[in-house]
């Protein structure tokens, strides 16, 4: 069945879209944040609310860090820091403060978008292989793995719970912990990648021979 | 408005490469999974390789924040792996499926939806430990 691109050419291609969002978005892709951004949608407007008054106000936000600091630690060690300070020569200067309280946020509704683009996105697929239209079935493999008829519904809503709180648990999916964490050598994303990965292969593996 | 666009761009581009790369068609992925399908395999290591040599390229002159290691990397990846065998989707599969006509995914999609809106509940109150947002680190 010579349906699909060649590997090479859709690797290369998920390759520089990874790449190319990064450098556009200056975040690393990743699909399951994304659910949750969409999920958590009130939280947008609660930290909208609670950084107002910053945002306007620079001030405002040191004096905040300041009390918190003095809170933290008690008065007496954050005014012995400071007098320390000023009699060593230590004029290494403070950096001043460039970003908002939440960088690298983008609104919720971006992350809506996204998402509504993927399911466009596998409708032009379908469109370009000539396969666009409505299918019931799951493909013989998938039956014979899995079942078919309402109880292999059931099991994709579970499977999919298992996939949403997963990934959420895990901190990132294929996207994020596999082709933008394992690239940059995070050990964490390293290690989600095989687990999952392994997992999912041993998994069906054994519903293929037992099964 | 920039942001909008970015996020669609790369949005259609990734749904489609995914449907053309045959990682959204349920026998693929399941033969990938009994190890009988390679080329598919493939897709994902050199994607991966390339970024490799490309992330390195991109962060020569500044340090990129790391995903950390939590105690639910392995557990939440084992459920994932499970999930993911079960239903031939990830996050972004799911929804790649809806769009080629695969009605079945909507199960897999409203699944998805209460796995994580499960998670998210449960780590703001019974639970506490949050492990970030993907993208967001």
């Amino acid at each position: 069945m010579e349906l699909y691109l060649p590997w090479w050419i859709t690797g290369t291609a998920l390759s520089v879209i990874t790449l190319g969002f990064y450098i556009a978005l200056n975040r690393p892709l990743g699909v399951s944040g994304s659910w949750a951004r969409i999920v958590l949608w009130k939280n947008d407007k609660v930290i909208k609310e609670a950084e107002a008054p910053f945002q306007n106000n620079p001030k405002l936000f040191e004096d905040a860090l300041m009390a918190a600091t003095i809170e933290e630690f008690g008065e007496e060690t954050v005014l012995e820091y400071m007098q320390s300070r000023h009699k060593s020569d230590d004029t290494t200067p403070v950096k001043p403060l460039t970003r908002s309280v939440s960088p690298n946020r983008s609104p919720w509704t971006a992350h809506l978008v996204f998402l509504i683009m993927l399911v466009l996105g596998g409708m032009l697929g379908a469109y370009l292989r000539g396969d666009l239209h409505i299918q019931a079935t799951l493909g013989e493999l998938h039956t014979s793995l899995f079942g078919s008829g309402i109880g292999s519904l059931m099991m994709l809503f579970f499977g999919g719970i298992m996939v949403g709180f997963g990934t959420q648990m895990a901190g990132g999916c294929t996207s994020g912990h596999g082709l933008s964490g394992f690239s940059r050598l995070a050990p964490a994303s390293i290690i989600a990648t095989i687990t999952f990965f392994g997992t999912a292969i041993a998994f069906s593996t054994a519903a293929h021979y037992l099964g | 408005m920039r942001t909008y666009f970015y996020y669609s761009l790369f949005g259609l581009a990734m749904g489609a490469t995914l449907s053309m790369a045959g990682l959204s068609d349920y026998t693929q992925i399941h033969s990938l999974f009994i190890l009988e399908n390679i080329p598919l395999l493939l897709v994902f290591a050199l994607a991966i390789g390339m970024n490799m040599v490309g992330f390195m390229i991109l962060s020569r002159n500044k340090k990129t924040p790391k995903k950390k290691l939590t105690k639910g990397t392995i557990s939440g990846s084992i459920l994932f792996g499970i999930g993911w065998a079960l239903t031939g989707a990830c996050p972004s599969i799911a929804l790649v499926q809806l769009g080629e006509g695969k009605i079945a995914a909507l199960a897999t999609v409203a699944g998805i939806l209460a796995g994580v809106w499960f998670y998210r509940r449960a780590t703001s109150s019974a639970l506490k430990f949050d492990t970030g947002i993907c993208g967001e680190e």
